[in-house]
């Protein structure tokens, strides 16, 4: 077991518990996204958050492009509101699983995370669902007001070749 | 050699089997019935297949190539193209073990035939004069004594030659594959056996039918008691000048094709005029003599007359693969003396410099004499079913002559089949036993290495079930929506000799659908796609042929057919295009290269050492390996991982291990040259940092291509500043791809679909904007400049549903155009024929690149940039503004949506039509409003020229 490190990201919590914590806050991510209510997903980031889904090409090019780009939870609120209210596409339940959790609280008071995680889609014509992507997260936590924020989330996905689109954040 | 033991000859089937042996290099085939051995010959008499490959049915074996057949008792051709026996061979069995003399025939007991003896003792006194010399009066001669018929028979044959077989004219004769003399049908040794007065060189030049008495060339009288008219046809002549030069030909007679074998000399161009079955057969031999071949003809596609325009299609595609060059709408205006060969003038302008023609357009029936006795004539001698004339007495048949059906509709067919048949069944007519030619029509080919053969005359409205075979076998199957009506088989014989039977019992639809599937071998796996297969169940009129509204609407075939997919890669990506392959900025180094597409086609895009852009295929010149597999990257050359042939960065094929062999021993053939098994090389041309590669070496330069229009629009987006590469987004549509091309010439979706556009004043039907087209239709600008949402019309506002003046965005600056470019529009979608499309949606910069991978999915490629000098807030802005496009943008994702949307439409439901008609006022070309669909019109007429869709 690790030993209780003085963290000034996450105070009181050990690397098990901050792992948990991060779990948990991806639990309640990848619900809210799952059940379509990108308003409530729009609340797990902070005001200066960056968002971005790109492919692992890019991101191993250190090329900057994202599918979603997003600076600042301004922009995360108008792609809720354009998905909610304005984007014609059919419809479709999406389904996250987010594994191999980890975190390393940074001494700015930052908690660099990530994790796998799979995206099924299903299609309301299909009777299968497709592996609609396979990534990782690469996040940045902060602590506000105890409860951990999203500063940034990079989701990278490996099969660069997207099955026509995306409509939902990931 | 005597009594040779056949083994495992007890392993042949008890019914009917057969067996290949070779004894003494005698190739025999050894048959089975119950346990009676049998054997023959095993070579057809007629062109080179074995029989024991064929059908054993009844005691007879049918030839697999062209359905001869032969009684495997006594080796007599029966039926199909054979008039020559087979060898039989005399076998026994003893103590279970099978033995064959090949030096002995079989002992049959030859069953009394016939008529012959009998023709010595009660003899017919009447004279039957068949006038004529080729197929139909030789069959009618052989039919005439069959028949029973012991009275005179005279024939009369133009030619001095013996009666002879057509086909192999145009095939073995000029590849010297078959004696000169060819196959006769009816030699000096038959006539005699059958007792038929031969007047070779001799034609009829009058006739009184009152008196019953002809006039010969040579002045003699004959009198006659009937009279069969098998006169042929002569070569239809093209009235032109310079028809009559000796380099000009015709192919009709021996003496025609042996003039010609001379002119197929190897390097020698040789034009043909006419794409018929003898046009295209002439083609395929006059290749395999190593002549230079393009073939001329007038109408929009080739083999029009003769075969169904999908069938057509595999034959032109056959054609070409085969190197022949093929010209469809042009007209040859008149034939020029020049330097020992011929010019041709054709009507497009230009001239096509050959070293011989040949005329094949057709057939002229013979009708002079059936004239001169006040015959009915219609395109030919009228007949009835029994080969029967207006006069008594006077019976017609084979190519001179057109047969009234029962239905009253007349017929005249050209084929080896209908003379043999019709004169054998008018013959026996004469001869007292009325017969009626009702046999199933059949034509066949071979050209190219293939067996085509067609049965039945199915209409252009019939439809279609295809069905492959194995090894490129494919049979097409004609119905009229109760019965099969007809078959093509492309190196399937044994479907003929099904659907022949088929055809004879009038096989009902229903029962068609449950053989193919029988015969498909499993669950319908091996058949066709899901979407051919549905289309080709619908109204066949829908196939190839336009609408006959014209270019309002887009048939659902466009979209959705394979061989049109085919057509596509071969004429358009493969053709006089210029296709995107990259940007230069991904690839700035020596030695950096990325893999891209042209059409399907894999292609690596490298720089090499001298700093020039090279464009090859990404295929191993030994084993076809993908060699290139990393996206992007920086190499010194590329080795194939196989067998590690390296090539050089300028795609030149530079090492074959063990190319020598080891001691002396194995390596390459000594005359083998890298240099001549290189990948296959693109023209490359770049504009502006841009990269595009042809597989055409002529293409007329980028700016001809795009014209001055869409250079402009080009260079308002690729100024000339320095790249800066920003990534990349891929993404499968499942769509056709020219529907992409279609949505970026529709700007009446973008008002509609994109709510989001509307709802925050991007763009809006009141908005300054034009459609931009250039000549050909085939590229397309559609160009807006932004307004503010405050400016939408009441009027507007009510035609666009998606208009929400009260949607608010927290971040509008998103949407802020910083203007940088010198043009008067905000955004440009601009289409580049066939595959690429330049985004200038304000500040968010990309290409998209289509990769076709069938009619029904597309994988397009993403590279977005924007300028080296940019600095890091005006990168971010084109990053955040970036959320607009892509396949999550907020308006990608609809198109991409719609695109599907479109092809599950016309996948899901019967095949109909798009119908594209907004904007009557602008039938093509640029539009002056949003609401209009000419752009897509342009489009279409241009892709029609390229695919030759009238």
């Amino acid at each position: 077991m690790e030993a209780i490190k003085k963290n000034p990201a996450a105070p009181g919590l050990d690397q098990g518990q901050l792992v948990h914590a991060i779990e948990r806050f991806n639990t309640d991510y990848c619900r809210a996204l799952d059940d379509g209510r990108l308003h409530d997903w729009v609340e797990f980031f902070t005001e200066d958050a960056n968002y971005v889904v790109s492919g692992r090409e890019n991101h191993d090019a250190n090329l900057p492009v994202g599918l979603v780009y997003c600076e600042g939870k301004g922009m995360l609120k108008d792609r809720a509101l354009a998905i909610l209210e304005t984007s014609m596409f059919a419809p479709r339940y999406l389904r996250h699983f987010v594994t191999n959790t980890y975190a390393e609280p940074q001494d700015d008071g930052t908690i660099v995370a990530g994790a796998n995680y799979m995206l099924t889609q299903v299609l309301m014509d299909q009777p299968t669902a497709t592996l609609h992507q396979v990534g990782c997260y690469l996040d940045r936590f902060v602590f506000e007001q105890g409860e951990l924020k999203l500063k940034e989330r990079r989701a990278i996905y490996d099969n660069l070749l997207l099955n026509n689109d995306l409509v939902y954040p990931v | 050699m005597a009594w040779t033991p056949v083994k495992g000859a007890d392993a042949l089937s008890p019914d009917g089997g057969v067996m290949a042996v070779t004894i003494d290099k005698i190739p025999v085939a050894l048959y089975r019935f119950g346990e009676d051995y049998l054997a023959t010959g095993n070579i057809c008499t007629h062109q080179f297949a074995l029989l024991s490959d064929g059908f054993v049915e009844d005691g007879c074996v049918e030839c697999p190539l062209h359905q001869a057949r032969f009684d495997v008792r006594t080796g007599k051709a029966l039926s199909g193209p054979v008039n020559k026996d087979l060898d039989t061979y005399a076998v026994k069995v003893e103590d279970g073990q099978v033995f064959v003399d090949v030096t002995r025939p079989a002992e049959i007991a030859e069953t009394p035939a016939d008529n012959r003896i009998a023709m010595t003792e009660q003899r017919d006194q009447r004279c039957f004069v068949i006038v004529g010399g080729g197929q139909a009066a030789a069959s009618a001669a052989r039919a005439l004594r069959d028949a029973g018929f012991t009275g005179t028979v005279k024939l009369f044959a133009r030619e001095q030659a013996l009666p002879y077989e057509r086909p192999p004219l145009s095939k073995a004769i000029l590849l010297g594959e078959a004696p000169l003399h060819g196959p006769t049908l009816l030699d000096s040794a038959d006539a005699a056996e059958l007792n038929i007065e031969l007047h070779l060189g001799v034609t009829v030049t009058d006739i009184d039918a009152e008196r019953k008495v002809l006039t010969a060339s040579n002045g003699d009288n004959h009198a006659y008691d009937q009279l069969l008219l098998a006169t042929g046809a002569s070569p239809r002549p093209l009235p032109i000048a310079g028809a009559d030069l000796p380099a000009v030909h015709s192919l009709r007679t021996l003496e025609d094709a042996i003039a010609f074998k001379r002119a197929l000399q190897p390097g020698r161009h040789i034009a043909i005029i006419g794409s018929g079955f003898i046009g295209l057969e002439v083609a395929s031999a006059a290749r395999q003599r190593g002549c230079e071949v393009t073939l001329v003809e007038a109408a929009p596609r080739i083999c029009s007359r003769a075969l169904h325009p999908m069938a057509a299609l595999r034959v032109h595609k056959l054609a070409e693969q085969n190197g022949v060059r093929i010209l469809t709408e042009v007209q040859t205006t008149a034939f020029e003396p020049a330097d020992g060969g011929v010019a041709l003038k054709l009507n497009n302008g230009d001239t096509l410099r050959a070293d011989s023609v040949l005329v094949g357009i057709g057939v002229i029936p013979e009708t002079a004499l059936a004239e001169s006795l006040g015959l009915e004539i219609e395109n030919g001698i009228v007949v009835d079913r029994f080969g029967r004339t207006g006069l008594d007495g006077v019976f017609a048949a084979g190519d001179a002559a057109v047969t009234r059906r029962q239905d009253g509709t007349l017929l005249r067919l050209e084929s080896w089949q209908n003379a043999q048949e019709q004169a054998a069944a008018a013959a026996r007519t004469m001869a007292g036993q009325d017969t009626a030619h009702d046999a199933v029509p059949w034509f066949w080919s071979d050209q190219f290495g293939h067996n085509i053969q067609m049965l039945g005359l199915p209409t252009a409205h019939d439809q279609m079930v295809a069905q492959p075979g194995s090894n490129g076998a494919e049979t097409l199957y004609f119905h009229n929506g109760e019965r099969l009506t007809g078959v093509i088989a492309f190196n399937d014989p044994g479907a003929i000799r099904r659907g022949r039977e088929w055809l004879r019992r009038g096989l009902s639809v229903d029962a068609l659908n449950r053989l193919l599937e029988n015969t498909a071998g499993g669950a319908g796996e091996s058949r066709l796609p899901a979407q051919l297969r549905r289309g080709t169940m619908s109204d066949l009129s829908n196939y190839y042929v336009w609408p006959r509204e014209g270019l309002t609407r887009v048939p659902d075939w466009v979209y959705t057919d394979p061989y049109i997919f085919e057509l596509e890669v071969g004429r358009i990506f493969h053709g006089p295009t210029w296709n995107y392959v990259a940007l230069e900025v991904e690839i700035p180094n020596a030695g950096d290269f990325k893999q891209s597409n042209v059409g399907p086609t894999p292609v690596v895009v490298s720089r090499d050492q001298d700093g020039d852009i090279n464009v090859f295929v990404n295929r191993c010149s030994h084993r076809a390996a993908q060699f290139c597999r990393d996206l992007r990257g920086n190499a010194e050359e590329f080795v194939c991982p196989y067998h590690q042939w390296s090539y050089d960065l300028k795609g030149n094929l530079a090492g074959v291990p063990f190319r020598r062999g080891v001691d002396g021993k194995g390596g390459m053939p000594k005359d083998f040259k890298t240099c001549d098994h290189g990948p296959t090389k693109l023209k490359v041309t770049t504009r502006h940092g841009v990269v595009f590669a042809s597989f055409d070496h002529d293409m007329k330069p980028l700016e001809d291509y795009l014209g001055p229009d869409m250079l402009r629009e080009f260079d308002a987006t690729f100024d000339g500043r320095e790249l800066k590469l920003l990534g990349y987004y891929r993404n499968s549509l499942p769509g056709n791809w020219k529907l992409y091309h279609e949505n970026l010439k529709d700007p009446y979706h973008a008002t509609l679909l994109h709510t989001f556009l509307v709802s925050f004043g991007l763009l809006v039907a009141g908005n300054k904007s034009q459609m931009i087209c250039d000549e050909t239709g085939l590229h397309g600008a559609m160009a807006s400049a932004k307004s503010d949402g405050g400016t939408v019309s009441e009027e507007n506002q009510k035609e666009m549903r998606a208009y929400r003046p009260e949607f608010q965005l927290e971040r509008e600056d998103m949407l802020d155009f910083i203007p940088e470019f010198n043009s008067q529009w905000s955004v440009t979608m601009l289409t580049i024929w066939p595959n690429l499309i330049v985004q200038r949606e304000m500040n968010t910069l990309g290409v998209r690149q289509i990769v076709p991978s069938g009619p029904d999915e597309f994988v397009m490629n993403w590279t977005m940039f924007g300028f080296a000098d940019d600095d890091e807030e005006m990168t971010r802005h084109r990053l955040r503004q970036g959320n607009l496009m892509g396949p999550a943008g907020f308006l990608g994702l609809e198109d991409n949506e719609a695109i599907k949307f479109v092809q599950d439409g016309m996948k899901r439901t019967q095949p109909g039509e798009h119908l594209v008609a907004l904007d009557p006022d602008t039938p093509t070309g640029t539009a002056d409003t949003l609401i209009s669909e000419s752009a897509i019109r342009a489009m279409y007429q241009s892709w029609r020229q390229a695919l030759d869709i009238e």
